[in-house]
C-alpha cells in the first residue's frame, strides 16, 4: 500500500500538534554544552598515530626528489608517505568536471601552494610536524598562472599535465530567443562584476581517524564528515575497493557550510593507516592548513551581465557571462557551484529568456569547493545589481521596480528560463511586509536629509530564491549524471512505547535531530523526551545524503513520516485483528487506535507495541510482529536534464527580501549597518527558532561576503591570508541587529509543505549590502562592483569619483 | 601548528634573568612576556629559540605607581590591570584608552605592556602613545640600568633599541601639564584588530593657540612615527579647521614607505594617516578647551 | 613553582583544574590547551585556531580568561584552572548553559565553550553588565553558525537569571 505522507499539520494524526511549527529545547544542546557530545578530535583509539602534512610553498614546481631517511629515522616516526605510495595504492580524485583530479599526495609536480607533498604519522602532532622538517624536498620552480584570462591564453603555463588546456568548460546555454529580447529591448544595461574568493570557515575544522587493514582491505574512517555516505563511496573509488569495504562513522562536527573537505588529507591518513600495519592515524587539519589549502574556498569569478528591458519597466532578457577560477583541479567540486545558479538563473521575476556563457578555468590555487548557498550568492549580486541599474537609470524605486517583474502568486508551479520549476511563493507579500517592517518610506525620507548634509547614506531592497532540496540533475551541465538524492530513518517503538529512530547523518548545528523528536512526539502523542535519535555508521545506516542542498530538514520530515506512516499502519492491522475486525475500521489519533463506532475500544501505542514485541503468538503469520518500520524518501518528479541543462531539479524555491541601510565614511571607505530588515518565506516553519537561527547565522556570513571576508593570492598565485589574522570572520561588532518578519507559503510538493532553508540568507545579504553601498555612492556618480567591498576599495572608488567630479568643475 | 622543542626557564629575580641570558647564545633565547604575540609565532614554527625565558614569574615586574613626575608601570603589568587601574583612568586616560583598544578581553588578561613595547609591532598601539606621552622605557642588563626615551626606543619593523641582553623592567610616563586635551583613534577591518593605522595626539590650547602639540600614527610605516615638523606647524597656531587640514596634510606627506598589505595599500595608509591626524587634533583641541573653560 | 635553570624535556606541574589537583610531567612545548585535552582529558575545550584569535579554547586560569592555544601548559603550575567541565555542578547546568538553551545561542556547539568562559569572567567582573560591556567580551570569540544576535540574548538571559538567584 502507498504511504501518504502528510502534506500539511493538519494531516497529522493529532488534534493539535504540540511541538512541530514551534521552537522547543533542542535535544541536542545539554550535551554540547557540557562537552560530553565527542567530536572528531575527542576520539582516542587504542594505538593511534599523529598524521601531519608536508605542503608545497610553491604554486606550481616539478618534484625533482623527495628524501625522507632523516624523517623516517627520528624516534617516535613511524611512517613516512609520499606521491609514490599515493601512486601506488590510490587513483587520482574523482572530480567536476571529469579528467581533472590528482592523486592526493602530488608525484611529479605540485599545482598550488599548499598541495601535499608527504606526510608522516608520529607518535603525537608535535613529533609528527618535527619529522616534516626534516623532510628535503627539491623543487624546480614552474612559472605559475593566477588569473583565469590569462590561463584561458594559449601561451599560458599549463596547470595540469594530463590536461591540453586550462579552460575545463566553455559551453554558452540559451534559453529561448535571448538575441531577439535584447535586440527588442528598450534599453540594454551591462556591467561587470567581480566576486573574490572566499569560504566556509566552520570553527572545527576537518578531522579523521583512518584504519586500513592491509590484511582484509576494510578501511574504516571515524570523522567530521558532512556527508558520510557520499564520503565513503568517493574512498572505494579513490582505492579502488568494493563499497562494503569502506565503513564511515561520523561525530558531531562544529559546523560545515559545505566547506569541510577533507578528502585529501583523509586519504593521506588512509595510506599512512596501510603502512602501518592498519594502526588508526589521526589527521585533525590545523587552521593554517585549513586556510592554505583547506575546504570550501569558493566563488572566485569575474562576471559580465546584461539586462534587457522593455518600454513598461519589464526585464525581458538576462545573460549571464562568468568565468569561474576553479584552481589548479575540479576534485571539490567547485563546478557545482557555477551549475546551481540553473536551478533559480531569473531570480524571483518573470525574465522569459536567458543565457549563461560560462568557462571554467584551471589556475595555481587552490581548488574550489562548495560554501554555503553553493554559488547562487554572487550570481543574485551581480542580478540584484542590476536591477538596481536598471531601476536608477529608468527613475523608479528600486522596491517597486522589482515588484511589477516578479512573478505573480497565481503563477505558480512556476517554470523559468533556465528549466526549473519554482513551487511556490508570494513575493509581493514579502515585500510588502519588510517595506512595513523597515518602514520604508521613512527609511528614504531621512536618507534625502542625510544627503543633504553630504552624508553618504544609503538604503538597499533586494531579494533572491533560495533552491532548496537539491537534485544531482541541477548539475548535469557539470557532468554530474543522475537524479535522486534519499533521506532514510528507521523507527522503532520499544516494549514500553518509547520511540528510537535511527539515522545516517551527524549533528552539525541545524537541529535535525530536534525535529525528528519533535516529528515523532506529534505522529505517536509523545513527548520529545519519548523519542531518541541515533546515529549509525554507513555500514548499518539507512540510505543518508545528510545535511546539504538545504535539504535535510525537508528529507528527514519525509523519511520520519512515512517511517511513521508505516508503522502506524503495520499497528492498524494489529489492533484490527485484537478488536476483531478490519484494518479500515481502525482510527489512529493522539497516540489511540480506536474502533471506528465502538467507542472505548482503544489501545494505545505502547500497548500495540507490547502486544506485537511480547505476544507476537497472536498475531497472524502475515504481519511482521515488530514495531518497526524504514522509509527512504526522495524528492518526487525530478526530471534529466535536457541539452541545455534544463531540469526539474532543485524541490522548492524559498523566498526573502532584506533592506538594508547603511553610511559610508567617505574619508576611511569604512561601511557601517544601521539597519537590517528581512522578511522571508520558506513555507511551514517545521521549528521557526531553528529557522531563525539559520537565518542569523546566515546574514552573518553574507555580511562577511559583502565586507570582510576574502583569500588573496598575489600575482604569483601565493596565498597572503593564512592566518585569522588575514582572513577576517565577522565577529559581534559586525553583526547587526535583526529585525525580521515570517510569510508562510507552504510547498505544495513537501512533506507538511516545509521548504528548503538552511541555506538561507546569504542568498540575499551580500545582494542587499551591495546595493545599499551603491545607493550611498549613487549621489557621486560611482558604484562599487567588487566584493567584498573592503574600505580600502570604497575610499578608492569614492576619491575617483570626487578627482572626476572636480575636473568636470575645472572645465566649465 | 604544534611548537618546535624548546627549553624552557621561568626565574623568579631579575638577577636570575639576566644570568641565564649570560649564560646562553642571546639569539637562541627568547623572552616571553604575556606571550600573546610570541605563542603564535612559536605554534606556526616562525619563531624557534632553544630556549623560552618566561618572565611570568619574575617578582617586582608587575606594578602601577603613581611618582612626582608620573605615573611608573612595571613590564609584567598587563594590559587588564591597565584597564582596570583607576589612577591610569586618572592620570593618563589616553594610555587607558588606547589600552582597551588592544584586542580583547582575554587577550588583555595575558599580554603585558612591557611585551608590547618590546615586541614593537608597527601596527600596536603602545609605542604610539608612548612617544606623544614622551614616555621613558628603562631596561637592565649585567652592565646596569638604562632609561631609554620612547623617541630612541622604537627602531624599526619588530625591532627596539634594546641589546640582545638586556630586558626591560618599567615604563615611566611622565604627568602631562594641566589643561591638555587629548585624542585616540584608529582604523581597523575589525573591533579588537591591529590597526590598519592610527594616530594620537596631546595638545594644549592657550587663547585658542595650540600649545607644545604632540602627534603619533601607527600603522602607516615601519614603526610608530612622530612628526617634529608637523607639530612645529601647528604649535602657536589657532586650532582652526583649516590649520588642522594643513597639518594632517604635512603628516600624510611625511610618512615614508606606508607599509602594503593585502588590508591596505600604501597609498590608503597614508591617506588614512592625515584623516586620522585631523581627527584626533579636532578632538584633542575640543578636550583642550572643555578643559581650559572648566578649570 | 619557578623554574630557576632551563629545562627540557619532562617538567613538573602541578595544577587544581574544576576542583581537582593533578600532577603531571610535560614537554615545556606543550600549551595549555593541548595539556587538558591530552593529558587530562579534558575535551570540552576546543581548538579553533592555535592562534589566538579565535576564542573557542578560552579557559579561566585564577579567575581570567584566557586562550589556552596561547598559554604554555607550564605556565599554569601553582594555578586555579576552570573549564567548561567545571560549569555544570551536581547533575544541574549553570545558568549560563541554561540560558543558551533556552535563546538558541548555539547550533554546531563547537564554539560555545570559548564564550561561556568569556561570559564567567564577564558576570564576576560585573554581575549585570551593558549591551555594550557584553559586547566587548563576546566579540573577543568567533563564533559561524550563530550570527551572534542569540549569544547576545543569551548572555542578557543569564544575567537575569544569575541576578535572580542572587536576591
Amino acid at each position: 500500500m502507498a504511504i501518504e505522507i502528510p502534506k500539511n499539520l493538519d494531516e497529522l494524526p493529532t488534534t493539535r500538534p504540540r511541538y512541530v511549527g514551534r521552537g522547543i529545547r533542542r535535544v541536542e544542546d545539554v550535551g554540547l554544552l557540557t562537552g560530553r557530545v565527542e567530536f572528531v578530535d575527542d576520539v582516542v583509539l587504542p594505538r593511534m598515530l599523529h598524521c601531519a602534512i608536508l605542503r608545497s610553498p610553491f604554486p606550481h614546481a616539478r618534484i625533482t626528489g623527495v628524501d625522507t631517511q632523516a624523517a623516517e629515522a627520528l624516534e617516535g616516526v613511524a611512517a613516512v608517505v609520499t606521491g609514490e605510495d599515493a601512486r601506488r595504492w590510490s587513483l587520482p580524485a574523482q572530480s567536476s568536471p571529469e579528467g581533472w583530479g590528482t592523486h592526493c599526495i602530488a608525484g611529479d609536480k605540485v599545482h598550488y601552494v599548499g598541495e601535499p607533498v608527504a606526510a608522516v604519522a608520529a607518535s603525537s602532532r608535535r613529533v609528527a610536524e618535527d619529522a616534516l622538517e626534516l623532510i628535503e624536498v627539491d623543487y624546480e620552480p614552474l612559472e605559475p598562472v593566477a588569473d583565469p584570462f590569462k590561463a584561458m591564453k594559449p601561451e599560458s603555463p599549463q596547470v595540469l599535465d594530463a590536461q591540453e588546456t586550462n579552460v575545463m568548460l566553455d559551453r554558452v546555454f540559451t534559453w529561448g530567443d535571448v538575441d531577439g529580447a535584447f535586440a527588442e529591448a528598450a534599453h540594454v544595461f551591462q556591467e561587470k562584476f567581480r566576486w573574490n574568493r572566499l569560504g566556509a570557515n566552520p570553527t572545527e575544522t576537518f578531522g579523521c581517524i583512518s584504519e586500513w587493514d592491509p590484511m582484509s582491505l576494510d578501511l574504516t574512517i571515524h570523522g567530521s564528515i558532512q556527508s558520510p555516505g557520499m564520503f565513503g563511496l568517493g574512498r572505494a573509488a579513490t582505492f579502488s575497493l568494493p563499497s562494503n569495504k569502506v565503513n564511515i562513522i561520523s561525530h558531531a562536527h562544529g559546523g560545515s557550510f559545505g566547506g569541510k573537505g577533507g578528502t585529501r588529507g583523509c586519504d593521506i591518513s588512509c595510506l599512512l593507516s596501510r603502512k602501518v600495519d592498519g594502526r588508526p592515524v589521526k589527521w585533525i587539519e590545523d587552521r593554517g592548513e585549513y586556510l592554505l589549502s583547506g575546504g570550501g574556498q569558493a566563488w572566485d569569478r569575474h562576471y559580465e551581465v546584461a539586462l534587457a528591458v522593455d518600454a513598461q519597466g519589464i526585464v525581458s532578457g538576462l545573460k549571464v557571462g562568468l568565468v569561474d577560477d576553479l584552481g589548479a583541479t575540479g576534485e571539490a567540486y567547485g563546478a557545482i557551484s557555477a551549475a546551481k545558479p540553473l536551478a533559480a538563473f531569473t531570480g524571483p521575476y518573470t525574465i522569459p529568456v536567458a543565457q549563461y556563457d560560462l568557462k571554467l578555468v584551471a589556475t595555481n590555487k587552490l581548488p574550489c569547493g562548495p560554501y554555503r548557498g553553493m554559488g547562487p550568492p554572487p550570481h543574485f549580486f551581480v542580478l540584484e545589481q542590476m536591477m538596481d541599474i536598471a531601476a536608477r537609470s529608468l527613475g523608479e524605486d528600486p522596491a517597486e521596480f522589482r515588484r511589477k517583474n516578479f512573478i505573480p502568486a497565481d503563477q505558480f508551479p512556476y517554470t523559468i528560463a533556465s528549466g526549473n520549476e519554482y513551487d511556490s511563493g508570494n513575493y509581493g507579500e514579502v515585500l510588502d511586509q519588510v517595506l512595513a517592517l523597515s518602514d520604508y518610506s521613512a527609511l528614504r525620507a531621512a536618507q534625502v536629509e542625510a544627503r543633504a548634509e553630504g552624508r553618504l547614506v544609503g538604503v538597499g531592497v533586494a531579494n533572491a530564491i533560495e533552491p532548496g532540496v537539491f537534485d544531482w540533475n541541477a548539475y548535469a551541465i557539470v557532468g554530474m549524471p543522475g537524479t535522486g538524492v534519499p533521506e532514510g530513518a528507521t523507527v522503532n517503538i520499544d516494549i514500553l512505547g518509547n520511540a528510537t529512530v535511527r539515522v545516517g547523518f551527524s549533528l552539525e548545528g541545524q537541529g535535525q535531530y530536534t525535529l525528528v523528536c519533535q516529528l515523532v512526539a506529534d505522529y505517536f502523542g509523545y513527548e520529545p523526551e519519548n523519542v531518541r535519535v541515533v546515529q549509525l555508521d554507513t555500514q548499518s545506516a539507512p540510505p543518508s545524503f545528510g545535511p546539504g542542498g538545504s535539504r535535510l530538514g525537508v528529507a528527514i520530515t519525509g523519511a520520519v513520516l512515512g517511517a511513521c506512516e508505516r508503522i502506524r499502519e503495520k499497528m492498524a492491522r494489529v489492533v484490527a485483528v485484537l478488536m476483531q475486525s478490519e484494518p479500515e475500521n481502525i482510527e489512529f489519533m493522539d497516540g489511540k487506535f480506536t474502533l471506528k463506532g465502538a467507542p472505548g475500544a482503544e489501545m494505545t501505542v505502547a500497548e500495540v507495541a507490547g502486544t506485537m514485541l511480547a505476544r507476537s503468538d497472536l498475531l497472524p503469520p502475515d504481519i511482521d510482529p515488530r514495531p518497526e518500520a524504514t522509509h527512504v524518501w526522495t524528492a518526487a518528479g525530478r526530471t534529466p536534464a535536457d541539452e541545455e541543462g534544463r531540469a526539474k531539479s532543485y524541490l522548492t524555491a524559498a523566498h526573502a527580501v532584506h533592506i538594508v541601510q547603511v553610511e559610508i565614511d567617505p574619508e576611511t571607505g569604512m561601511v557601517e549597518i544601521q539597519r537590517y530588515c528581512l522578511a522571508d518565506d520558506c513555507g511551514t516553519r517545521l521549528n521557526p527558532d531553528t529557522v531563525e537561527g539559520q537565518t542569523e547565522g546566515s546574514v552573518v556570513q553574507g555580511i562577511g561576503a559583502a565586507l570582510l571576508e576574502e583569500y588573496v593570492y598575489d600575482e604569483d598565485a601565493q596565498p597572503l591570508t593564512t592566518s585569522f589574522m588575514d582572513y577576517l570572520m565577522p565577529t559581534v561588532f559586525d553583526a547587526p541587529k535583526l529585525e525580521m518578519v515570517a510569510v508562510e507559503t507552504p510547498s505544495p510538493f513537501t512533506p507538511l509543505g516545509a521548504k528548503g532553508c538552511g541555506e538561507g540568507a546569504i542568498h540575499t545579504t551580500p545582494a542587499a549590502v551591495m546595493c545599499a553601498i551603491n545607493d550611498a555612492l549613487a549621489p557621486l556618480g560611482t558604484s562599487a562592483r567588487e566584493v567584498p567591498a573592503a574600505p580600502m576599495r570604497l575610499w578608492k572608488l569614492i576619491k575617483e569619483a570626487r578627482e572626476r567630479a572636480s575636473d568636470e568643475n575645472n572645465n566649465y | 601548528m604544534k611548537s618546535a622543542p624548546f627549553e624552557y626557564v621561568a626565574p623568579s629575580t631579575i638577577s636570575g634573568v639576566l644570568e641565564i641570558l649570560g649564560q646562553n647564545d642571546p639569539d637562541e633565547v627568547k623572552l616571553m612576556a604575556g606571550g600573546q604575540s610570541l605563542m603564535p609565532l612559536l605554534n606556526m614554527r616562525l619563531s624557534r629559540p632553544a630556549l623560552v625565558l618566561d618572565l611570568g614569574r619574575v617578582a617586582d615586574l608587575d606594578f602601577i605607581r603613581e611618582t612626582d613626575q608620573g605615573v611608573v608601570i612595571g613590564a609584567m603589568t598587563t594590559k587588564r590591570a591597565v584597564e582596570d587601574s583607576e589612577l591610569i583612568l586618572r592620570e593618563h586616560p589616553l594610555f587607558w584608552e588606547s589600552t582597551v583598544a588592544i584586542g580583547h578581553p582575554p587577550i588583555r588578561n595575558r599580554g603585558t605592556v612591557g611585551g608590547s613595547m618590546a615586541q614593537a609591532d608597527p601596527a600596536s598601539e603602545y609605542p604610539a602613545v608612548a612617544l606623544v606621552l614622551e614616555a621613558e622605557l628603562v631596561a637592565v642588563s649585567a652592565r646596569g640600568e638604562r632609561t631609554i626615551p620612547a623617541d630612541d626606543f622604537f627602531v624599526t619593523y619588530l625591532t627596539t633599541c634594546l641589546e640582545p641582553d638586556e630586558v626591560l623592567t618599567e615604563i615611566r610616563i611622565p604627568r602631562l601639564a594641566p589643561r591638555t586635551g587629548w585624542a585616540f583613534q584608529e582604523v581597523a577591518r575589525r573591533h579588537g584588530d591591529f590597526a590598519i593605522v592610527g594616530a594620537t595626539a596631546t595638545l594644549g590650547l592657550e587663547a585658542g593657540v595650540a600649545v607644545e602639540p604632540r602627534i603619533a600614527v601607527f600603522g602607516a610605516g615601519d614603526r610608530a612615527l612622530r612628526f617634529p615638523s608637523a607639530e612645529s606647524l601647528l604649535a602657536g597656531q589657532p586650532a582652526t579647521d583649516e590649520v588642522i587640514d594643513e597639518v594632517a596634510a604635512q603628516v600624510a606627506a611625511a610618512v615614508e614607505d606606508p607599509l602594503d598589505d593585502a588590508h591596505a595599500s600604501a597609498d590608503y595608509r597614508r591617506h588614512l594617516a592625515g584623516v586620522l591626524v585631523g581627527r584626533v587634533l579636532r578632538e584633542a583641541a575640543v578636550r583642550a578647551a572643555e578643559a581650559s573653560t572648566g578649570a | 613553582m619557578a623554574s630557576e635553570q632551563p629545562q627540557q624535556g619532562g617538567i613538573r606541574l602541578k595544577v587544581r583544574v574544576n576542583g581537582e589537583q593533578h600532577e603531571s610531567v610535560v614537554d615545556p612545548r606543550m600549551n595549555l590547551a593541548d595539556y587538558l585535552r591530552e593529558e587530562l582529558r579534558l575535551t570540552a575545550t576546543h581548538v579553533g585556531c592555535e592562534h589566538g584569535v579565535c576564542g573557542i579554547c578560552n579557559v579561566l586560569v585564577d579567575g581570567q580568561t584566557v586562550r589556552s592555544c596561547l598559554m604554555l601548559a607550564v605556565q599554569v603550575d601553582g594555578k586555579e584552572v576552570l573549564t567548561v567541565e567545571g560549569l555544570a555542578e551536581g547533575g544541574k547546568l549553570h545558568p549560563i548553559q541554561e540560558a543558551f538553551i533556552e535563546e538558541h545561542g548555539l547550533q554546531c556547539g563547537f564554539c560555545t565553550g570559548g564564550f561561556m568562559m568569556a561570559i564567567c569572567e564577564l558576570f564576576d567582573r560585573n554581575p549585570s553588565p551593558s549591551e555594550e560591556e557584553i559586547k566587548e567580551v563576546v566579540g573577543g570569540q568567533i563564533c559561524r553558525c550563530t550570527g551572534y544576535n542569540a549569544i547576545l540574548r543569551s548572555v542578557q538571559n543569564a544575567a537575569a537569571k544569575m541576578g535572580a538567584s542572587r536576591s
